[in-house]
């Protein structure tokens, strides 16, 4: 009953009308650098951050956590209509919603974006009012073995993620991670794979130019091979009637709601997740699980609220770490704690009980932000719908000059934008000869955290891989370690078991 | 700070300006966005002084272009250093330091990095601490109160000990340790100093050596305790927690140093204009009141006296790594 107390005060706190101008002004910010290619909320929040040491710390973070969320939204638009991740936590959003919008099914994909954002926001704000603490408890045992555990679980569901073709699969997984070693050695510090000698590799391989690459140059190269430039969008008209359809769509789609919106929040309040890998996890899964998995990548609505749902819980849930322990669950958290500590705050345990107004106001302000942003994005998506009525040869030049600066952003650093051709290139014939490019980016994604888990988890356990399997020991790390086998090994026996089905049903 | 601390201040920086107006025709100033570069991850000590440097000078409008922190963390420092030493000569470059750069270019030597030459110091602000740090409802250290508790007790078992990093300073003090005491640990290096204090409080591992902040929340809630600091005296912010000279241990002594330093090859004025920048901040009340709380030495050096200070340094952690190895 205390809670609900604290909830309608932080509600009302977030309803005032400064800290509602301020959260609406925050959410468009936050669709603007969602959309942009390069720009994500990491950007967003910390080149916001100096504005927010002139407005009380309770306004700040709610003009902050609105940027993050509208980022969230954001990132899907241009995935959609452009084909490029408008952010990394948006990339998944590409694999169906991009099929979508060629389709001539944009209003669809875009409404599925925002229905699955709110979605996700809700149900992880309402899992976050009800149960901060005990979560706080479950993320603080969540150690290397348990990390690894469930990355090897990402990796599982997407063995299943190409379609039925497993060793082409598991060679673009292996790609990925290959490329996820290329830099410094995280344990040891010692340079490898530094091709050449060429310094650019220090840093690693940037997991967006990848994405950007394969998508945006990639997308484009096979555009105009199938088109001649001749790209004939089908006719899109937005009326009641369209936009009856694109909810109706939705209804199948609770499944995937349902993933995204736990898995994300777990994954968000897991420290140095975050997001991105939810989203992409939350996509793999909602496929594998699927009735109809096969049409994944071609353009169903599931497949962009699975990713969507995700990442807006997993950015709600990243906060949870964040408040209660004072550690990051995600790069823009990052950001955002360090902004609490200037406003003078001093986050862990005992923040609920000392700065309750803070607290408070935050979670309210997140149910009142997603509400806003559902709100702004379904209003707007008739202006998003106007790019795609832009002809393809004026189209094609903007989409490669936002890959270039997207490319660039990040690390501002011109090797990266040579690598973006380059794997714009590479993933171009990749997909050519029907590889599937997308269990590549997920594991550039989940590489480096799986590999650190891994070698810490070996470290504790003197070499020993028991440490992953011992179900007295380490049990929430061996029970997911269980189910991931299972995840890996159904797609194998997936065949086998329809064909003796289907046996059956002749017989 | 009084007023009139504040308008000595303002007369002193003014004059400083004027002063760098007569001896050239443009003084320096940012053109563009300052990168200041942080070899360790988010939510570490150096990344909270990074970020508060970077707060108090937007707050106040020390600097006319902002300052953005970019974390650099691989290879114990070795990608940041690395990255700024192919900055040389670029005006808008800064690094804070842990005391990795005094390490890292002698344990990667394949980095190629002349710490001497790669950089130009700029000032120290401040210096940290570390304690010895068990989590309150440690499993494996249940009933250690004292630090010499702590020593029998690791003594015969194998305790696991979080750290940041392969070679950094918490593992080199460990290896300290290891010659003093005779104890040796497992030790698991973590990203950043906030995974670590997580790390023990989880009951992963069995102890750690974090700085003061890094521990603060779990501190404040009494999820962990910290046994000996290693300074000379107590420190006000940790007032029950006995100091190594205290406990007979004033071989156990050690700090971290929170310096920024530019690229190599900067011309004087640059130099001079971020020390300035830099002095601006060391003074500022938010910054003192913020850090004498969490726990840190202000502890302002620049110039020949820094550079002396980091020769020695650099020549205290050369000995303790041979000795490590």
């Amino acid at each position: 009953m205390e809670t609900v107390g604290f909830l309608l005060d932080g509600i009302f706190t977030s309803l005032q009308w400064f800290n509602l101008a301020l959260l609406i002004f925050g959410c468009l910010i936050g669709l603007f650098v969602g959309a942009m290619p390069g720009l994500g909320s990491v950007n967003g929040v910390a080149i916001l951050i100096p504005i927010t040491f002139i407005i009380p710390p309770t306004a700040a973070i709610i003009f902050l956590a609105a940027v993050y969320y509208g980022a969230m939204y954001g990132g899907a638009i241009s995935s959609v209509m452009l084909g490029i991740p408008g952010a990394s936590t948006a990339v998944a959003t590409v694999f169906d919603g991009r099929p979508l919008a060629v389709k001539g099914e944009a209003m669809t994909a875009l409404t599925a974006a925002a229905v699955g954002s709110f979605v996700g926001g809700t149900v992880s704000v309402i899992l976050f009012t009800l149960f901060a603490p005990p979560l706080a408890e479950v993320a603080l045992r969540f150690n290397a073995p348990e990390t690894f555990a469930l990355m090897v679980m990402a990796f599982a569901t997407f063995v299943g993620l190409g379609g039925d073709d497993v060793p082409k699969t598991i060679f673009s997984i292996l790609i990925g991670l290959a490329l996820s070693t290329i830099g410094l050695d995280l344990i040891t510090g010692k340079p490898r794979l530094i091709f050449f000698n060429i310094p650019g590799f220090l840093h690693g391989i940037n997991f967006l130019v990848l994405a950007i690459g394969i998508y945006g140059i990639g997308e484009m190269l096979w555009t105009l091979e199938e088109t001649k430039g001749k790209v004939q969008m089908s006719k899109l008209s937005v009326n009641m009637k369209e936009v009856g359809r694109a909810f109706g769509a939705l209804k199948k789609t609770i499944m995937a709601m349902n993933i995204g919106s736990f898995l994300g929040f777990f994954v968000g309040i897991l420290p140095a997740a975050g997001a991105t890998p939810a989203s992409l996890m939350s996509y793999g899964i909602t496929k594998q699980l699927s009735k109809n998995s096969k049409e994944f990548g071609e353009g169903v609505p599931a497949g962009v609220v699975a990713p969507e749902c995700a990442n807006n819980s997993a950015s709600t849930g990243s906060m949870l770490p964040m408040l209660t322990l004072g550690i990051p669950g995600s790069p823009t958290t990052a950001i955002l704690l360090g902004g609490m500590i200037l406003w003078g705050l001093t986050p862990g345990p005992l923040l609920f009980t000392q700065e309750p107004e803070f607290v408070w106001g935050l979670i309210g302000s997140l149910y009142i932000a997603n509400f806003f942003t559902l709100v702004l994005n379904i209003a707007l998506i008739p202006a998003f719908l106007m790019v795609l009525r832009i002809p393809f040869a004026i189209l094609a030049p903007v989409i490669f000059v936002l890959c270039v600066t997207g490319g660039y952003a990040p690390t501002q650093s011109l090797h990266d934008v040579w690598l973006m051709l380059l794997f714009g290139f590479a993933g171009y014939i990749l997909r050519k000869l029907d590889y599937p490019v997308a269990p590549a980016v997920l594991s550039i994604v989940l590489g480096p955290l799986a590999e650190k888990a891994l070698r810490q988890s070996l470290i504790l356990s003197d070499g020993s891989m028991g440490i992953f399997f011992d179900v007295s020991e380490k049990p929430i790390a061996a029970v997911i370690m269980y189910i991931a086998i299972v995840l890996l090994i159904m797609p194998a026996f997936g065949p086998l078991y329809r064909r003796l089905f289907k046996k059956k049903q002749t017989a | 700070m009084s007023i009139i601390k504040k308008l000595a201040l303002v007369v002193v920086s003014l004059s400083l300006v004027a002063v760098s107006s007569v001896s050239s025709a443009k003084p320096f100033s940012p053109k563009k966005p300052v990168e200041l570069i942080i070899p360790a991850g988010q939510g570490g000590g150096a990344d909270e002084i990074a970020r508060l440097v970077q707060g108090v000078i937007e707050k106040n409008d020390y600097a006319s272009k902002p300052v953005i922190p970019i974390n650099k963390s691989g290879g114990s420092g070795g990608e940041a250093m690395t990255y700024v030493k192919k900055k040389a000569g670029d005006e808008h470059t800064l690094i804070i330091t842990l005391n990795n750069v005094l390490t890292t270019p002698v344990n990667q030597p394949e980095l190629g990095i002349d710490f001497f030459n790669d950089f130009t110091p700029l000032a120290r602000l401040i210096t940290d601490t570390f304690l010895v740090w068990i989590a309150t409802e440690g499993k494996n250290t249940a009933g250690v109160e004292t630090f010499d508790d702590f020593i029998d007790l690791a003594k015969g078992n194998g305790l696991v000990m979080g750290g940041t990093g392969s070679m950094s300073e918490d593992e080199l003090l460990l290896g300290m340790m290891r010659g003093q005491f005779g104890f040796d640990a497992k030790y698991v290096p973590y990203s950043g100093g906030g995974a670590v204090a997580k790390g023990l409080v989880g009951g992963e591992s069995d102890f750690t050596l974090n700085n003061p902040s890094e521990q603060m929340g779990f501190y404040q809630s009494g999820d962990s305790k910290a046994l000996v600091m290693m300074t000379p005296e107590r420190n006000p912010a940790f007032p029950e927690v006995p100091s190594s000279y205290e406990l007979g241990y004033p071989d156990l002594e050690y700090y971290m140093m929170r310096a920024f330093m530019a690229p190599a090859g900067i011309d004087a004025e640059v130099e001079k204009y971020y020390t300035g920048l830099l002095h601006t901040v060391y003074h500022d009340d938010e910054f003192q009141t913020f850090n004498i709380d969490d726990g840190k030495l202000m502890s302002w050096l620049e110039g020949f006296g820094l550079k002396d200070f980091l020769a020695i340094e650099y020549a205290k952690h050369g000995e303790i790594i041979k000795n490590f190895n």
